[in-house]
């Protein structure tokens, strides 16, 4: 008896010693900012199997700058996402996704009715009307501010197709930017500023996991009800990435252990949707999140989309100068539906809208300028005034189109002129006359012809502009507006 | 008590020596329990392979596969593996991807389709290096849908209207709706999507499956017609294109993105293999005994077969080779993952799968067994086409 028991212990401990306890390992990992609250996950990974993951965190963006580049010696990379390492053109190293979270945006509950639906062009809506303040993160260094102004972009532009460089160069950030209360380095570093101003501010725009745990922190006096914006959801896979292929045996079990059983759990707990599908998940990460964008292909495309980032955050709106033909053809049909579409545009036209701060010229003219005027908006009263000039009833006959825009061009200070007309220029100087007087640079004109105007030399005042001719006749007169409001 | 016996009888515990540990009563029934247990886990873990390291040699092959892979890490399969002294270590990268990199320190790859499987196999010929093929199985190359999207696009039910899990799809008429530029709510509202209509891929300078979709477009695009030459191939990749890679930048997994819970917003319409689909709802049905019909696939009537090939690069990955393809373990598996095996003589059938699922009580698609790949171009012209759609490095 007392023999069988020793052998037995012996075969028992030399099974469990050479078929488990694998050699302890000590990998570091370059990481994004918002996986520093894995700590006790990462313990646990430690003690099932080994390894120890050493994470130094460096904002996603600088981080994939780095790797493009050759790296910083680090074993492995564990990233919110490997997207903007491909658009750098960079082969991906061995990598495998071990989570889950969009990117959405979390808002007051009080304020949340004013965003029903939570889609990227209400959120812009609301902020160019100064009805909502968010914070979000810096899109020149965290992913989670690129991906949140890819998301908007994409939006904005609503081809249904990856965002290319030519759809953001109708600049439709302004508005959504009116609302920026402040930018932060990283997705977390959003997270605290937006607790210390959490009074003065409505929204934070981030990861689901990093506003789920700030919705757990109790930092928050009003929690925030978490809005995913259909209209254009960017998904993180956090790829764990391989670096140095020697390193693979660990890798390799670091990575069965994360997309294992526990490990998912683990991560559920945190606020990370599993990658697994079968794993029964808590309510709160079972969350339709609508559907995904269809993400840009070209590193140029988030060079220009920066570029006019940069342009709206400094506040750089070119004023918007709507030279508008109030001769008596107009009468009817025509100005009913100039003022209509200024009226979407004082509110409820999304990403359209007349923001707050934006300044915007209306020039009436028949046979002469009727009338000028000119709004900064501050708030809903210079709206109505502006309102009040489209509601004018005292056309009259004759057509000064060269004129009026030429007084249009100087009021333009380096903005762009909207041209609404229906006729054929039969007062003032004429088309050469205006063209010679054009100053250099010229402020891009676009032209909205309805009916009868000429088509011709429309054309070539708009082109000569930079500018083009849309046809109000085969669209409705809001989407030409929209279409060629705020392009520089 | 005790102290009034130990006088009575003084002799036994004065003289008796100390009863060793093992034999202790209180100690031995617990332990001898707990070794028990140990014991019988142990063996009936050896029994099924899972810790035979310790006891017997085990052979580590190494492979780079793409969607097969999935073959490999299946607990079952790596069971019936290790019973037989295997134990596989696999890499994945696409399929040609694997085709243009260092393969040597390998035992075998397996490219999901022929034409990485070509790509590779006369680079070992030009090179004078082992290779050894093996065929298991194969499976057709699909678009994996949901039910309202497949309406959308009015493809026709194979079988009772609102049940059937498959559809057939006329290829023109999703190609027309992709060069329109149309949005799925401008097909049908109720599918709340402003994304622009196409079937999503992975990385046409990578994946076997876009590369086939690529292939498909192009001739359906071509009017059923494969380019000849060379100046007619590009001209048809530069027709193709914009349909191509309106997608943007490809997601690295369709069948991981669609097959996810949140798969109807990531990729509703995604290009992925059969058994990728099968594997889900044979494994749904056996878990749950309900299938996903939300969850439906789109035929293309052209016959997109693709079969993956084994190549053995050492006799290592000969032997693994042919383990896949003749232990009837490892084929009945295939089954239960949604492949179609070949028969013994090699012949393409979809006999054993349709038994298979018929057992099940799973539906059974209805493709006809034909051609594979015939509507591809050349291999040469189609890597021409790849590249130029792909801009591939």
């Amino acid at each position: 008896m007392k023999r069988l028991a020793a052998v037995l212990l012996a075969a028992l401990l030399a099974a469990s010693c050479s078929a488990e306890a694998p050699p302890p390992a000590r990998l570091t990992v370059l990481a994004s900012p918002e996986l520093a609250d894995l700590g006790p996950v990462l313990e646990r990974l430690r003690r099932d199997t080994g390894v120890e993951l050493v994470l130094e965190h460096r904002n996603t963006l600088e981080a994939t700058a780095a790797l493009a580049s050759g790296g910083a010696g680090h074993d492995l990379a564990w990233l919110s996402s490997d997207r903007y390492l491909k658009l750098r053109g960079a082969r991906p190293p061995l990598s495998t996704s071990t989570m889950a979270s969009p990117l959405v945006i979390g808002v007051k509950k009080g304020v949340a009715d004013r965003v029903r639906g939570g889609t990227w062009a209400e959120v812009a809506d609301r902020a160019a009307a100064g009805e909502l303040r968010f914070g979000m993160a810096d899109p020149h260094r965290a992913a989670s501010g690129l991906d949140a102004l890819v998301g908007v972009a994409t939006a904005a532009a609503a081809t249904g197709s990856a965002l290319r460089p030519q759809d953001v160069t109708c600049d439709k950030l302004g508005g959504f930017l009116t609302g920026r209360a402040f930018s932060a380095p990283t997705s977390t570093a959003a997270a605290d500023e937006y607790v210390r101003t959490q009074d003065d501010v409505d929204a934070l725009i981030g990861y689901e996991s990093v506003l789920l745990s700030l919705n757990d922190s109790g930092k928050l006096r009003e929690p925030l009800e978490i809005a995913y914006p259909r209209d254009g959801i960017v998904l993180s896979d956090y790829p764990l990435m391989l670096l140095k292929p020697e390193r693979r045996d660990a890798y390799d079990r670091v990575v069965d252990w994360l997309r294992g059983e526990r490990g998912q759990r683990l991560l559920m707990e945190r606020g990370r949707r599993p990658v697994e599908p079968d794993l029964p998940r808590p309510p709160r990460l079972s969350e339709p999140i609508g559907n995904a964008l269809y993400f840009p292909d070209r590193q140029e495309v988030l060079d220009t989309l920066l570029a006019a980032y940069d342009r709206a955050a400094a506040g750089e709106r070119g004023r918007v100068v709507f030279v508008l033909d109030y001769s008596t053809s107009m009468a009817g049909a025509r100005i009913a539906g100039l003022r209509e579409a200024f009226a979407t545009l004082g509110g409820g036209g999304g990403f359209d809208r007349f923001a707050l701060g934006e300044t915007i010229t209306v020039v009436r003219f028949a046979g002469r300028v009727l009338q000028e005027h000119t709004v900064t908006v501050r708030g809903q009263a210079d709206l109505d005034a502006l309102r009040d000039v489209l509601a004018a009833d005292d056309l009259v006959d004759g057509t000064a189109i060269w004129s009026a825009l030429d007084r249009g061009h100087r009021l333009a200070e380096g903005g762009a002129v909207v041209l609404m007309t229906d006729g054929e220029n039969n007062a003032g100087i004429s088309a050469e006359e205006f063209l010679r007087a054009l100053p250099d640079p010229p402020a891009r004109t676009y032209a909205i012809r309805f009916g009868e105007a000429d088509p011709v030399e429309l054309d070539r005042v708009a082109k000569a502009t930079g500018g083009r001719v849309v046809d109000a006749a085969t669209g409705s007169l809001l989407e030409a507006v929209k279409e060629i409001r705020g392009c520089r | 008590m005790a102290a009034s016996r130990t006088f009575e009888e003084p002799a036994l515990t004065v003289l008796a020596p100390p009863r060793p540990v093992l034999r202790r009563k209180r100690y031995l029934l617990p332990f001898g329990i707990s070794a028990a247990v140990a014991l019988a886990g142990a063996v009936a873990l050896f029994v099924s392979g899972t810790v035979a390291l310790p006891f017997k040699q085990v052979l580590v092959i190494t492979g780079k596969l793409a969607s097969k892979s999935e073959f490999f890490t299946d607990d079952v399969v790596r069971r019936l593996l290790m019973a037989q002294g295997v134990q596989v270590h696999i890499t994945r990268a696409g399929s040609r991807s694997i085709a243009t990199n260092d393969i040597d320190s390998y035992d075998f790859v397996f490219p999901s389709g022929q034409p990485a499987a070509l790509l590779i196999r006369n680079q070992r010929q030009r090179e004078s290096k082992y290779a050894k093929v093996h065929k298991p199985f194969f499976s057709p190359i699909v678009l994996a849908t949901y039910r309202d999207y497949a309406e959308a696009l009015q493809a026709v039910e194979q079988g009772e209207p609102d049940k059937s899990l498959y559809y057939n799809l006329p290829m023109t008429s999703l190609v027309e709706h992709i060069k329109e530029g149309q949005t799925w709510n401008e097909l049908s509202h109720g599918l709340n999507n402003g994304n622009r209509v196409l079937a999503q891929t992975s990385d046409i300078c990578s994946a076997n499956s876009a590369a086939t979709y690529l292939g498909l477009i192009a001739f359906v695009e071509n009017g059923n017609q494969i380019p000849q030459d060379e100046e007619s191939a590009l001209a048809l990749a530069d027709r193709i294109k914009p349909l191509l890679t309106s997608q943007g930048l490809p997601g690295d997994d369709m069948s991981k993105q669609y097959l996810a819970p949140e798969g109807k917003g990531l990729a509703p319409v995604a290009v992925i293999y059969e058994h990728q689909y099968l594997a889900h709802q044979i494994r749904l049905k056996q878990q749950t005994g309900e299938i996903d019909r939300n969850r439906v696939l789109l035929y293309p009537e052209a016959q997109v077969q693709t079969v993956p090939e084994l190549i053995a690069l050492t006799p290592a990955g000969d032997r693994l080779g042919e383990m896949i393809t003749n232990h009837p373990g490892l084929r009945k598996r295939a089954l239960e993952l949604g492949f179609r095996v070949f028969e013994p003589d090699g012949s393409l059938s979809q006999g054993q799968l349709t038994g298979f699922l018929k057992a099940l009580g799973i539906d059974v698609p209805s493709t006809g067994v034909g051609d594979t790949e015939t509507f591809l171009p050349s291999l040469p012209l189609l890597e021409k086409m790849i590249e130029r759609v792909g801009d591939c490095p």
